[in-house]
């Protein structure tokens, strides 16, 4: 299995927990131990993980055996490693639902073709969904709801947004 | 000690008036506000505030289930960005 462009970084080792061999992994997936859904897990430097077996929880981290990682030695080395999982092992979203690493980079066009920007982060306060687009040439963002009325139309096929911002916004 | 029920809840009056006028004009617009202290009350339901953070206006949807809390509950003002992983975005 080689390793590919289109991967998606899900957590990281963060040394061992014990002396079994276990080791700390903080996961950024919204459910954290969905982490071990994802496998195979692969490093920057090529290295692949096929199995992950969350067995704990400890501070800030989860506990897990990782398959190729045995000793406390091998994992306090591995200590800071980023862990990447392929895009295509992400299940499916109905309508009107999106990744975030989907939305993040495209560029968002107003209705009539003009680049207004592309995604920087998708933010969420407890009110909706907003998109965080960066303007050309500008060093400060807006902030855009991910509504229906605001982004009618988000082609990930063609890779842009299509926005219909409120007055004033941009 | 909570605030006495005969005053009701607490609006900066500049946001209801600013309120009734979009709803009133049928606009689509965000309505700029700086009161993070003001109560979202029923009325507002379904407009979209631009809540201040000390930086910039922080778009809030008001839903049902927001009634009763403050405006600045819903803009921070320290923001964290993680990692987007498999977190996802629905469009409402």
């Amino acid at each position: 299995m080689t390793v590919s462009d289109n991967r998606i970084i899900v957590g990281s080792l963060a040394g061992a927990f014990g002396v079994k061999g276990e080791v700390r992994l903080k996961s950024f997936c919204a459910k954290p131990e969905d982490i071990a859904l994802y496998t195979p897990l692969t490093t920057d430097d090529g290295r692949i993980f096929r199995v992950v077996v969350i067995i704990g929880q400890a501070a800030g981290a989860l506990v897990a055996r990782i398959e190729g990682i045995d000793t406390k030695e091998e994992a306090d080395a591995m200590r800071g490693v980023s862990l990447y999982a392929e895009r295509a092992r992400l299940p499916h979203l109905p309508d009107d639902e999106y990744y975030h690493a989907d939305l993040i980079g495209l560029p968002v066009l107003d209705t009539g073709g003009r680049e207004l920007g592309h995604v920087r982060a998708v933010l969420n306060h407890g009110a909706g969904d907003i998109l965080e687009v960066l303007a050309p040439d500008a060093s400060d963002t807006v902030l855009l709801p991910f509504t229906l009325a605001a982004v009618p139309t988000v082609d990930l096929s063609a890779g842009r947004i299509i926005a219909d911002p409120p007055e004033g916004l941009f | 000690m909570s605030r006495s029920v005969w005053k009701g809840p607490f609006v900066d009056a500049y946001v209801l008036k600013k309120a009734e006028s979009s709803k009133s004009g049928g606009r689509n617009d965000v309505i700029k506000i700086w009161s993070r202290r003001s109560t979202i009350l029923p009325q507002f339901v379904g407009l979209t505030f631009g809540v201040y953070n000390g930086k910039k206006h922080v778009p809030v949807n008001v839903t049902e289930e927001m009634i009763g809390q403050k405006f600045g509950e819903y803009s921070p003002t320290r923001t964290y960005y993680g990692h987007a992983a498999d977190k996802k975005a629905k469009r409402k």
